[in-house]
């Protein structure tokens, strides 16, 4: 008997300490470390500027991948504008509740070329490794910037 | 007397994890199908109509959105997406609203009830002390795997039965791994 208290106890506090660790993360991945906040409307004016820097972004969440969270898109100080933040997926995964909030994220932007080919034409795995922009040349493709993030912080209410 | 332990460690062992398992088992199954539902959050799509808005500035369009959906739930946020196109973001609901024609898209999204703890378990989304406690679960699991195979003698044990059932779990995914390797 005195066991299985011991054992309940310790499964208790677990638990309590589990919920509350849980209940405090608006941390996102690694969170933030970049010391210096770079506007999204500046990144989108001057895109190749940035590509292959880490830069820190900061903006209200607009869009949400859905079912997987694997990206965000944060609204430019801009009206209309907005910037994607893509994580790798299953290591961050942001929630539909992020909609609405004020999202810092960071990572590093990249550009990447997208075949312009419609969908249902492009053969597996030919729009990652670009197989389709090699081979035609680049009017072929379109150049997608994004942040590969590895961390954000959602701003407290 | 190594029987004996073994058999003390699963039956011990066994009973603690029961809920674990159930929560692993459960979500395991629901998380396997992800490319077929969501299975955190209960999605609704609703279509409606507040009359055109006009596209003035933000500013003015805004509030009178705002007053003309009247949502139900606190409003967060607000963004002009597009000329004629205000997004509303409220708790657990999206509205997409056509300024130009005044059609309105709620997408709303409410987390699925025991589902959505039982995947941020498994998928250990809160991290922190859960990594010990799911890292103490795989070692239990180990235990009660290797405990289980020496409960029973004889025929049904591993020198019969018993053996062949274990065998056919390692030939499974061995087989399945070769598939996906040469593939």
């Amino acid at each position: 008997m005195r066991t299985t208290t011991i054992m309940l106890a310790i499964i208790l506090l677990l638990a309590v300490g589990t919920a509350q660790a849980a209940d405090s993360a608006k941390v996102y991945g690694k969170g933030i470390s970049a010391p210096d906040t770079v506007r999204i409307s500046d990144v989108l004016a001057n895109p190749d500027a940035f590509v292959g820097k880490a830069i820190r972004v900061t903006g209200l969440a607009v869009g949400v991948c859905a079912y997987r969270g694997c990206w965000i898109n944060l609204a430019s100080d801009t009206e209309g504008e907005s910037l994607r933040v893509k994580v790798k997926d299953g290591e961050i995964v942001f929630p539909p509740e992020i909609m609405g909030e004020s999202v810092t994220a960071e990572g590093v932007w990249t550009a990447n070329l997208i075949s312009l080919k419609p969908a249902e034409q492009v053969k597996d795995g030919e729009g990652k490794k670009n197989a389709a922009c090699l081979v035609e040349g680049e009017d072929a493709c379109k150049t997608v910037y994004q942040l590969s993030g590895t961390g954000a912080v959602v701003a407290g209410k | 007397m190594f029987r004996r332990v073994c058999r003390f460690l699963h039956r011990e062992l066994g009973f603690l994890t029961v809920g674990l398992t159930l929560v692993y088992a459960v979500s395991g199954i629901a998380v396997n199908h992800a490319h077929h539902w969501d299975a955190n959050y209960r999605r609704t799509r609703e279509e409606s109509s507040i009359g055109p808005v006009g596209a003035g500035p933000t500013e003015e369009i805004t509030p009178r959105v705002l007053e003309l959906l009247a949502p139900a739930e606190p409003v967060k946020s607000t963004w002009r997406a597009a000329p004629d196109k205000l997004q509303v973001f409220a708790e657990g609901a999206r509205y997409d609203v056509d300024l130009a024609t005044g059609s309105v898209v709620r997408d709303g999204f409410a987390k699925r009830s025991l589902l959505w703890d039982v995947n941020f378990m498994h998928l250990n989304s809160g991290k922190g002390p859960w990594t010990g406690i799911a890292d103490a679960y795989a070692g239990i699991l180990i235990i009660l795997a290797i405990s289980g195979i020496f409960l029973v003698k004889g025929r049904k044990g591993l020198a019969g039965r018993g053996g062949f059932l274990m065998g056919l779990g390692f030939v499974l995914p061995l087989i399945y791994a070769f598939v996906i390797r040469s593939g």
